[in-house]
């Protein structure tokens, strides 16, 4: 399988849209999106968990050509808090309940757009990755963190 | 590492000087490019071994993955020393 690419986070965006998906981009792929100059396997998206959205997810995943069965889709669809994809044309976890993060609605709002990407606020990324508190996080936070303050720098002008 | 600090916010806090230069190089190249520079893929053994899986929570996610990914790949939490 190839790595996952900017022509992918279209396919993802619009067919989102299409359907009206509500979801984030969020961890260190949401990072990278922000700016954020390092290195990952998979996209994650934090979705909305709601009985609507899981069905529009569903429509707009199957549109992108994940093989999703009827058994998997009651699945998303009921409301799990993660879940793992690699029947699709890229790799893909969706996040309904991230570590660190108390309600969808919170993050909406503080979200950023990139190029037509919604994006969790960097804020957002940096509280989940402490909150999960995984080593691979920890490796990840102290640059993190120095981003975070470029970020603030440059809307400081 | 330089980790020398060249640029003080107004929290007085300092990003490294290498790290500065590799934000400002990011910011100078398009989204497109640098996806392309960030997004790998390599085989993850178990991780990578099942088409789909779905966990009721969180917490779920992250056991099942202390409990069954390799450690190098870095999935289990940190726990702080007892004491």
């Amino acid at each position: 399988m190839a790595a996952f690419d900017y022509r992918q986070a279209e396919e993802i965006r619009d067919a989102f849209a299409r359907h009206g998906c509500r979801y984030l981009f969020i961890g260190k792929s949401g990072a990278i999106l922000l700016g954020f100059p390092d290195t990952t396997q998979d996209a994650d998206l934090f979705v909305e968990k709601s009985e609507r959205n899981g069905e529009s997810l569903v429509a707009a995943l199957r549109e992108i050509g994940f093989a999703i069965d009827d058994d998997q889709s009651t699945q998303i669809r009921s409301g799990k808090d993660f879940v793992q994809l690699k029947n699709g044309p890229f790799d893909l976890d969706l996040i309904f309940a991230p570590d660190g993060i108390e309600h969808f609605e919170e993050a909406w709002r503080r979200r950023v757009v990139v190029e037509g990407f919604p994006v969790c606020h960097i804020d957002d990324i940096i509280a989940s990755k402490v909150a999960t508190n995984r080593q691979k996080d920890r490796e990840s936070l102290p640059r993190l963190e120095s981003f975070r303050l470029y970020l603030r720098r440059q809307q400081r002008g | 590492m330089d980790m020398k600090p060249v640029a003080e916010t107004a929290e007085k806090e300092v990003i490294p000087a290498d790290l500065l230069a590799d934000f400002e190089a990011a910011a100078r190249r398009p989204l497109r490019q640098r996806m392309r520079y960030a997004f790998i893929h390599t085989h993850k053994p178990v991780l990578d071994d099942a088409p789909f899986r779905a966990f009721d929570t969180t917490a779920d996610y992250r056991r099942w993955c202390e409990q069954n990914l390799p450690e190098w790949l870095g999935y289990g939490r940190v726990r702080l020393p007892a004491g």
